[in-house]
């Protein structure tokens, strides 16, 4: 939240800095302005592709609808926010803009990812004249709420589209877990600080729960939803709070399990991927008290977006509540230990008995012999 | 070597197994202790420790089908199989053999023939042992080396944490198992008498030296 305020102050005073040179800007032009012309789908316009340079047909087509669920749009940026060079639409001639348009610099708004951006392998590509831009990763008028976005949507969307992980971790065992349950940039960007998510799963279909689904079910607000659960009133939700979670949904029958994973937390760090940097440390995640999974989470997403972070125990992820997430050493169950150990104990406890009973009776043994002799 | 008063009891397949078998079991309980227990144990890195532990465990299974190959295709597998209609008492009187009457100096019930091998406690444990709870520790094992790939059988048995649960209390029972095992076979007509079958594979038939000899006169053994 602090942070949309400095974004937000920092965009009032550019606007009030663009109305003191241009007043005419302050007439903010509307979406609907823009989308009468560009949400015509046949809408085209002939170009020359900069790296292929033969001639390409570019689609100047904005699909409102997916627009309006956008990050930015939530946010209230417009049209004219980023393509910040239309200052006007001039309906007097054909087309009421410039016919080429200044690229937008996502960087005027994201100031810190810009800079965390350039101590980046992707910047460093610029070397080689490739130009990467943010929107090669991010897109640009459909950029989705990314903090409750699934690890696979943020691999897919992202670091998928160019690179193939099975190339460059044979080293790796188990690559297909790690890929599933690790974020990229977890490793890659070892500065993020990382979460565990949890996310509802319906046991039987395997299917991810929404969260108004789970608040439905449970039949309250999001604002109840701690309340309800968080039976000690410290904030957090701990193993026994947990299990009468999991009872609670059983009984209106829902029987869930839970998806857990490793994601990187949303800041500007993110974008810090270097190279020959990445975490390759086994025993910083596979290690009992691994800092990696101190922070967990369980998120509730609002229908407009926002996302609810309930903190949630450590100790459940040791629990056969996350029957489907498991790292060695790191996660492992307890109770296990200590089976084990009185197994160990009574193997070892039989044979120092008998030992121990077989030395005392040699001389029975013996006389019994000589006897027999 | 004269082997006049002695029976061939383990045939040499059979030793080989075993010995391959007793080793790879060692280094998969070292690495798998390591593996659970890195922040106990540092002897060996993770990664080491996994990668060792999955191409013993890999040598283990090849060797188990030579075993069950050996056993059925010989028809000696009948060894294991115990006879129910006498198995009970049996058993009880082997157990009690070794709770008492051992101590004792009395005979040992069972006598060792190549087609008699195992007392009826043994056969029970090591049928239980060679046809369910090895097979399970490797099954579980595999599925534990590639999560993915074996996905949907690991979804029905009930999430990866239920199949290392089933991996790792078999490991304590098989831990557990080998000290018993080891101790055991200290029981024979000398201390070491077993031990030396399993690389001669030839048994004593009668009683040469008595354990207190041995333990008397170390130089007898
Ligand atoms: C009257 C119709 C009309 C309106 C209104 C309109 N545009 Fe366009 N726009 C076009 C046409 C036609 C083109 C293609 C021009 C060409 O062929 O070079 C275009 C091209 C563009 C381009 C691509 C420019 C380039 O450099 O390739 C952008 C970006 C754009 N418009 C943004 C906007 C925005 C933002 C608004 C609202 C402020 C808007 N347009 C309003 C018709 C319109
Ligand atoms: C978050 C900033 C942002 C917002 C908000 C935004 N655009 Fe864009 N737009 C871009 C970027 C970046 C490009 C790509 C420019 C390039 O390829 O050089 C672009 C490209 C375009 C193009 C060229 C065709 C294409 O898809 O590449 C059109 C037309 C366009 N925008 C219209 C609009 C309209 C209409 C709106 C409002 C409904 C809008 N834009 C809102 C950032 C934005
Ligand atoms: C190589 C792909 C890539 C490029 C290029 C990229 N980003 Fe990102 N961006 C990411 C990833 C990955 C995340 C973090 C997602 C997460 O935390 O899981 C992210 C997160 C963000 C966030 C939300 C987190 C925050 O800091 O609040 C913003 C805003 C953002 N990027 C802006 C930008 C801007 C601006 C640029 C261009 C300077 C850019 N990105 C370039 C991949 C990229
Ligand atoms: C006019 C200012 C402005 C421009 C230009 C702009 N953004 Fe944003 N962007 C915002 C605001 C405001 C938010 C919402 C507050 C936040 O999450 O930081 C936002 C949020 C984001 C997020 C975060 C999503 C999340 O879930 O937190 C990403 C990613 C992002 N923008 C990418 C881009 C990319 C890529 C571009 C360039 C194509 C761009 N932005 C251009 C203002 C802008
Ligand atoms: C738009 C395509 C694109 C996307 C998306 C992308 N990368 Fe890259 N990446 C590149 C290119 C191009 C290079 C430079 C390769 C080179 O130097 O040979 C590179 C280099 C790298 C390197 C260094 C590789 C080397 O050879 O040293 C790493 C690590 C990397 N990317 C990780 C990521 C991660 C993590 C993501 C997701 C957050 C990501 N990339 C997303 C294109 C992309
Ligand atoms: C467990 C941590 C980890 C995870 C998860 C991970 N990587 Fe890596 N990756 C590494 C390490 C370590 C290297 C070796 C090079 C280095 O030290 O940077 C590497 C190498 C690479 C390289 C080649 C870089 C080079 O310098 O040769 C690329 C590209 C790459 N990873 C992309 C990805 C992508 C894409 C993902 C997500 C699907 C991913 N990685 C997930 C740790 C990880
Ligand atoms: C960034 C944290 C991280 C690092 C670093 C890491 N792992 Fe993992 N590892 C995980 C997670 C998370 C899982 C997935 C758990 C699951 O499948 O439920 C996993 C799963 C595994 C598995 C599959 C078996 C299991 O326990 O589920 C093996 C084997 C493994 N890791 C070995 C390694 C080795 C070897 C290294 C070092 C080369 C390593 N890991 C580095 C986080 C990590
Ligand atoms: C037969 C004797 C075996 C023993 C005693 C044994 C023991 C162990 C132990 C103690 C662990 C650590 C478990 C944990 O961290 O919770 C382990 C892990 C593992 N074992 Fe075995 N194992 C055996 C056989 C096998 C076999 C045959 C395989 C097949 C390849 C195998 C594959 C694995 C793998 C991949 C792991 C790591 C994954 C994990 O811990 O979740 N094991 N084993």
């Amino acid at each position: 939240m602090k942070k949309m305020t400095k974004l937000l102050f920092t965009l009032g005073l550019a606007t009030l800095f663009t109305y003191t040179i241009n007043p005419a800007s302050s007439f903010a032009i509307e979406n609907s302005e823009c989308l009468e012309c560009h949400s015509d789908e046949s809408l085209t316009k002939e170009s020359t592709d900069n790296i292929l340079k033969s001639d390409i047909t570019v689609n100047l087509y904005v699909d409102e609808e997916k627009f309006n669920h956008s990050v930015h749009n939530i946010n209230g940026i417009t049209c004219v926010d980023c393509h910040s060079d239309i200052e006007e639409l001039n309906y007097d001639d054909d087309l009421p803009h410039k016919e080429y348009l200044e690229s937008v610099c996502c960087a005027n708004c994201h100031e810190e990812e810009g800079e965390a951006f350039k101590n980046s392998v992707h910047m460093e590509i610029l070397q080689k004249g490739i130009t990467m831009t943010c929107y090669a990763c991010h897109g640009y008028h459909y950029v989705m709420p990314m903090e409750a976005a699934l690890l696979a949507e943020r691999e897919n969307n992202y670091c998928l589209k160019c690179h193939n992980p099975y190339q460059y971790h044979e080293w790796l065992p188990a690559q297909e877990s790690h890929f599933a349950f690790v974020e990229c940039i977890v490793c890659h960007a070892p500065e993020v600080s990382q979460q565990i998510h949890l996310n509802f799963v319906d046991l039987v279909t395997n299917k991810l729960y929404q969260s108004d689904e789970i608040i439905d079910i449970l039949g309250i607000n999001y604002n109840e939803f701690m309340p309800m659960i968080d039976a000690n009133e410290d904030g957090k939700i701990n193993q026994q709070e947990f299990d009468s979670l999991i009872l609670m949904l059983r009984q209106k029958n829902v029987y869930a399990r839970f998806h857990a994973e490793l994601v990187a937390v949303l800041q500007p760090d993110a974008h810090q991927v270097k190279r020959g940097m990445a975490e390759k440390t086994c025993e910083k995640c596979h290690m009992a008290d691994s800092p990696y999974f101190d922070a967990v989470f369980l998120l509730l997403t609002h229908e407009d977006g926002t996302v609810d972070h309930h903190e949630v125990e450590r100790d459940v992820l040791e629990s056969y509540n996350m029957s489907h997430f498991y790292l060695m050493t790191g996660t492992r169950v307890k109770l296990l230990d200590k089976i084990g150990f009185l197994l160990l104990a009574g193997g070892a406890f039989v044979v120092m008995a008998h030992f121990t009973v077989r030395i005392l009776t040699i001389p029975v043994r013996r006389k019994r012999k000589e006897d027999k002799e | 070597m004269n082997h006049d008063n002695q029976i061939y009891v383990h045939p040499a397949p059979v030793r080989i197994w075993h010995w391959i078998n007793a080793f790879g079991f060692i280094i998969l309980i070292f690495t798998g202790f390591q593996i659970r227990y890195a922040d106990i144990l540092n002897l060996l890195p993770l990664q080491n420790a996994i990668t060792v532990h999955n191409y013993v465990g890999f040598a283990v299974i090849f060797n188990y089908f030579l075993w069950l190959i050996y056993y059925i295709g010989s028809g000696k597998i009948r060894i294991y199989i115990p006879d129910l209609r006498t198995f009970v008492s049996k058993a009880i009187k082997q157990m009690k053999y070794y709770g008492y009457g051992y101590f004792k100096g009395d005979p040992n019930p069972h006598a060792m023939t190549p087609e008699n091998k195992f007392n009826a406690p043994q056969q029970k444990a090591y049928l239980a042992i060679m046809l369910i709870l090895l097979p399970a520790q490797m099954i579980s094992g595999v599925f534990l080396w590639k999560i993915k790939g074996y996905q949907d059988y690991i979804n029905i048995l009930g999430g990866i944490k239920v199949i290392d649960t089933i991996h790792v209390l078999l490991f304590f029972i098989f831990t557990s198992f080998i000290f018993v095992h080891c101790y055991l076979a200290t029981l024979g007509h000398t201390p070491t008498a077993h031990f030396k079958a399993m690389f001669t594979g030839f048994e004593d038939h009668h009683e040469e030296h008595d354990e207190e000899e041995i333990l008397e006169n170390p130089q007898l053994n």
